[in-house]
């Protein structure tokens, strides 16, 4: 790169040069010389210092706030999307298995007919236990999971 | 060391985040908002546009923080993907990210410097408007490097730039800042 035109330095390496890019003896020779050069390379400093001193300008609205609202509102959607592809599987598996069972059931039924009431009453209230077991199971860790997402999100803890 | 204890602070934060303490992810944006405010203030104008910027560009992180691989600074990958929203936004807006820079020929010889003596007093509230003239890439480079201290390889992770066109970009910035100031003032100083 060229730092001369027209006897001058270049406005590239008079910027160079105040930022502390690039150190030659010649650019600060010429400086001393050339009064030109010098009050460009003073326009510049100005400006550097103005710059920074221009105050930092926030938003009208609480960054925070919008984006966790924003977050909390996609988390939810997304939850109810993946909670529907469970409750569609689920439904699909249970009508899946229960119609490939439907010429079983006069076999499974059989199972039954020679057992004591007392028997029948056991097996059916222990798969009822089972069932209310698993239920609960189910609902408690629901519950959890949304308690540790959703609490407190638009209040975050900093 | 502070560079180290950041990338450890992220990595928390982020596996905490992955972990479902989504409420975490507040710290992120706090840490992070004042650059990604630089960015989307300095390259959009409409409030209500920027709001949705915002949301867009943490949403993005959000979802694709899983795929965050600490090669870069948390906040450097934030303001990239802050940049790239808010240029796909004047995109689809068909604003110029470069557009032609409203400069003043410098065609007078200086053979003094009698705008310095004035320049000190209004000199920022001028350059401050003088910045929203420039170009959205323009004044958001000019932000990055001058305000927010950031070294010309951050800035060029964040706009995907090479760093030899960042500094050229910065450099013809600074020259239609000067130049228009002196303009400015060189008005002035005739009018009276």
């Amino acid at each position: 790169m060229s730092i001369m035109k027209s006897n001058h330095l270049t406005d590239e390496i008079l910027q160079a040069y105040l930022l502390k890019e690039i150190e030659d003896d010649a650019i600060a020779k010429h400086l001393a010389e050339c009064s030109i050069c010098r009050a460009k390379l003073e326009n510049y400093q100005y400006l550097v210092n103005n710059i920074q001193k221009i105050e930092y300008k926030t938003f009208s609205f609480n960054v925070t706030t919008v984006v966790m609202a924003k977050i909390v509102q996609y988390e939810r959607q997304t939850n109810r999307n993946k909670e529907l592809v469970f409750w569609g599987l689920l439904t699909f598996t249970f009508i899946l298995i229960a119609s490939l069972a439907i010429p079983f059931i006069p076999k499974i039924l059989t199972l039954f007919y020679p057992k004591s009431i007392f028997t029948t009453l056991l097996l059916i209230v222990t798969g009822l236990v089972v069932f209310l077991f698993l239920l609960a199971d189910i609902n408690q860790q629901y519950k959890m999971k949304e308690e540790k997402i959703f609490k407190n999100n638009l209040q975050p803890i900093l | 060391m502070s560079n180290e204890n950041n990338h450890f602070s992220d990595k928390v934060i982020v596996t905490n985040i992955l972990n479902g303490n989504i409420q975490d992810f507040a710290m992120i944006v706090k840490s992070t908002e004042k650059l990604v405010t630089q960015v989307v203030r300095k390259m959009t104008t409409n409030v209500d546009d920027q709001m949705d910027l915002v949301q867009d560009i943490y949403l993005k992180a959000y979802q694709n923080l899983p795929s965050f691989k600490f090669k870069s600074k948390l906040s450097t990958w934030i303001a990239n993907i802050a940049y790239n929203t808010t240029v796909n936004y004047l995109q689809k807006k068909r604003i110029p990210i470069i557009g032609i820079e409203n400069t003043i020929e410098n065609n007078f010889t200086i053979t003094d410097n009698p705008e310095l003596a004035t320049i000190k007093t209004e000199a920022v509230e001028i350059l401050n408007a003088e910045i929203d003239k420039l170009p959205p890439l323009h004044k958001t480079l000019i932000h990055l490097y001058h305000l927010e201290n950031l070294p010309i390889k951050e800035i060029s992770a964040i706009i995907n730039l090479p760093e030899g066109t960042i500094k050229s970009y910065l450099s013809r910035a600074r020259k239609t800042l000067k130049d228009n100031i002196n303009h400015h003032f060189k008005n002035e100083y005739y009018e009276k």
